[in-house]
């Protein structure tokens, strides 16, 4: 299923296609999951254990339209919306597909089906039956394939990008998904409420003491993956200085013009205005780590008063026998 | 008795034999802790044995029988050897095993202060009680029973160099009671010695407000010398306790230092001349507790105080109306007095000696330089450090049956 494809067509996917493949599949995933079972007596054999329910391990596939525009070689995923799969028949729900399609297009009047989506960590030979239904809306239907399992390994998104092609093999001509590179597309309105949709804490909302945690937590994520990469840059030109490794001179072009471009400011009256403040902030955090202890002193010292002084100031209460 | 030298002989040997692995010593220490009334009654011949021991590899078996030596009556001419030999064993023996007998070890140096004191040669006593306190300690915060008696031997041999090295130490754990408050009171006298006041101010506070269920003489004292080193330092002093000082005091300290409350009033009215009667008035209180010399550096201190008043009321005076405010008799003493603090860095001034006129400046400091923000760092960490050991010991306490008793309904 692999290669790469060679239609030449390039493709912008928006972000809002990934949030809203990943919400339906989340959606389904959770309405799935069957209520929590009580707890098994320990003495259950592993007959009783297997019979008892046990939510399904595989997780479910989720399936939809995906809509956009195409100009020339360019072909841009604005938009999706779910659609139903019928097991029986293979294929999603035709009537449901044009009734949306219709809708669709008075607001957007621009927008074609451009293809399907689905879930799942690879193509399958079952979704070519699903890929030809399409073929007659649109000749080239794309096929876009979210792997909902979290890798925190992987650095790239994973969703990947199938076109079908006609390859000869074994003397038949067949269809088969190959997969196209793709680059995200934006606009300024997407990205914002896109950001604000994807940070949405499961709590309230976030007081202004979670914003700012929140906050800080991904400065301190971006930070510390700043000091890896540099770390790991220098790292490696220490190697190219001792020989282990062959010295490189593009990389090496690179990492001097960089350098040229650092520091940004360098003046007396910046060191001086920088450090006033870094002072200011680590007194606040001092002010505020004191506040802290006085205020873990001060019930401390209630307790240890309630506790051993024999006459309590506060006239306390003697238990009533 | 003959059979009981033999068996003491025995000893000996075994001791030689299992001062090897922590197996051994242990083993060692439970033989040695059966024999007790076997050196007991053999003390006063156990000198010579000491020779065969190695105060090093034998630690444990050498401190017991030196602790039986020691127990019994020493005449003045032993004395001085026998404060050699300790001094040496204390220097030669080895932590570990020492800290297997801590109250033997300490008995040793009790006797080992008494000797020292009988010779008045506390010079002698200061550094192996040193040494004594660091193999004795479980960690630096840990106050052992030496601790104020090295203090003491500092105090009388005036060298205060090491006893502020201890001091230095915070303290976490206390063995006794009594030890802390006479190691805060000794602490205390020797950083007015030094002048080092804030230090003093804080380790007389503990005293103070250390718990307690009965008032105690070294507390008393120590509220007076509190009182009087609140004046110099800070310049004022204010009647009421902090809440976590015992009731016991709360009550009863005032009456004991009815004086030296009288002479803060004073103080606080601000007028060199009332001082001045009232020092005059108590004299002899204050001679008998020997806290005179501290009364005069009160007196002194209120020029100063006055003087930093005035910083902040005028930008620049005159010498000879600074003079006239503060009650000084001539410019000259002004100039002296303002020259002084200029130098301690009490205040920021200039003066100019053309017209006899002081500027009073503003704190040259703008912590904006990197040092500030080392300091500012190191104070940080230390405080969470701090913030630590509070949650610890506030969860401590939330389980305590005491506690949990009169909360509980």
């Amino acid at each position: 299923m692999a290669s790469s494809s060679s239609s030449g067509l390039t493709f912008k996917l928006h972000p809002l296609v990934i949030v809203n493949i990943s919400d339906h599949y989340t959606r389904i995933k959770s309405q799935s999951l069957p209520p929590s079972t009580t707890p098994h007596a320990p003495s259950a054999s592993n007959v009783a254990d297997a019979e008892s329910s046990s939510p399904p391990q595989q997780s479910p596939r989720v399936f939809g339209c995906v809509i956009g525009v195409q100009r020339g070689r360019t072909v841009e995923i604005f938009n999706s919306f779910e659609l139903l799969f019928d097991p029986l028949t293979h294929s999603l729900d035709r009537a449901f597909l044009e009734k949306k399609q219709e809708l669709y297009k008075k607001v957007f009047p621009n927008f074609y089906i451009l293809g399907w989506y689905s879930t799942g960590s690879d193509a399958q030979e079952s979704d070519m039956l699903i890929h030809r239904a399409l073929m007659d809306i649109n000749e080239s239907p794309v096929f876009v394939l979210l792997n909902p399992s979290i890798n925190p390994a992987q650095k790239d998104l994973p969703v990947t990008i199938f076109e079908s092609e006609l390859h000869v093999i074994d003397g038949i001509p067949q269809l088969i998904f190959v997969r196209s590179g793709y680059t995200i597309e934006t606009v300024e309105a997407e990205r914002i409420s896109i950001d604000h949709v994807a940070h949405l804490k499961p709590s309230d909302g976030g007081s202004a003491a979670t914003q700012l945690a929140a906050h800080l937590t991904g400065i301190h994520s971006a930070i510390k993956m700043l000091n890896s990469r540099i770390r790991g840059l220098h790292h490696y030109l220490l190697a190219m200085q001792k020989g282990d490794v062959p010295v490189e001179n593009s990389l090496l072009r690179q990492v001097s013009s960089l350098l040229r471009r650092l520091p940004a400011i360098e003046s007396e009256k910046f060191q001086d205005d920088f450090l006033m403040e870094y002072n200011d902030t680590l007194l606040i955090s001092y002010l505020a780590m004191f506040t802290n202890c006085s205020s873990t002193m001060n019930e401390l010292v209630d307790k240890f008063n309630t506790a051993y002084d024999r006459q309590s100031r506060r006239g306390g209460r003697s238990a009533f026998i | 008795m003959n059979l009981n030298m033999n068996s003491v002989e025995t000893l000996v040997a075994q001791i030689h034999g299992l001062s090897g692995s922590i197996s051994d010593i242990n083993q060692l220490h439970s033989l040695l802790k059966q024999s007790e009334d076997l050196f007991q009654s053999e003390s006063t011949r156990l000198a010579p044995l000491l020779t065969e021991l190695d105060p090093f590899m034998h630690s444990l078996g050498y401190l017991y029988i030196l602790d039986a030596c020691t127990s019994a009556p020493i005449s003045k001419e032993q004395a001085s050897e026998l404060v050699l030999s300790i001094a040496r064993f204390i220097n030669l023996c080895a932590a570990e095993q020492i800290r297997l007998a801590p109250d033997k070890f300490t008995s040793v140096c009790k006797r080992f202060k008494d000797q020292v004191m009988l010779l008045e040669d506390p010079m002698q006593g200061v550094a192996p009680m040193l040494t004594a306190i660091r193999k004795l300690q479980l960690s630096s915060e840990h106050l052992t029973t030496l601790h104020p008696d090295f203090l003491l031997f500092c105090l009388l041999a005036k060298c205060y160099k090491p006893g502020l090295s201890i001091l230095e130490d915070d303290i976490f754990d206390v063995d006794q009671p009594r030890d802390f408050f006479l190691y805060c009171y000794y602490g205390g006298m020797i950083c007015i010695g030094q002048k080092k006041f804030s230090k003093a101010l804080e380790l007389l506070h503990n005293v103070v407000t250390a718990p307690m269920s009965i008032l105690n003489a070294i507390v008393v004292e120590a509220y007076k010398k509190y009182i009087l080193v609140s004046l110099i330092h800070v310049g004022q002093f204010s009647i009421s306790f902090p809440k976590y000082t015992s009731s016991v005091a709360q009550r009863n300290l005032k009456n004991f230092s009815q004086p030296y409350l009288e002479l803060a009033n004073s103080y606080g009215a601000g007028k060199i001349s009332e001082l001045e009667l009232c020092v005059q008035a108590h004299n002899e209180k204050f001679e008998f507790d020997k806290n005179l010399g501290l009364v005069k550096q009160v007196v002194s201190c209120m020029y100063k105080r006055n003087i930093q008043r005035l910083t902040q009321t005028y930008l620049t005076l005159s010498l000879q109306d600074i003079a006239n405010t503060v009650q000084l008799n001539s410019a000259k003493e002004a100039e002296m007095h303002v020259l002084q603090m200029i130098q301690d860095g009490e205040i920021y001034a200039t003066i100019n000696q053309k017209d006899g006129m002081v500027r009073f400046l503003e704190d040259p400091e703008q912590y904006k330089t990197c040092e500030m923000i080392e300091r500012i760092d190191s104070s940080i960490q230390r405080i969470m450090m701090l913030s630590r050991k509070l949650t610890d010991m506030d969860e401590q306490l939330s389980c305590d049956p005491l506690y949990l008793a009169k909360v509980s309904l």
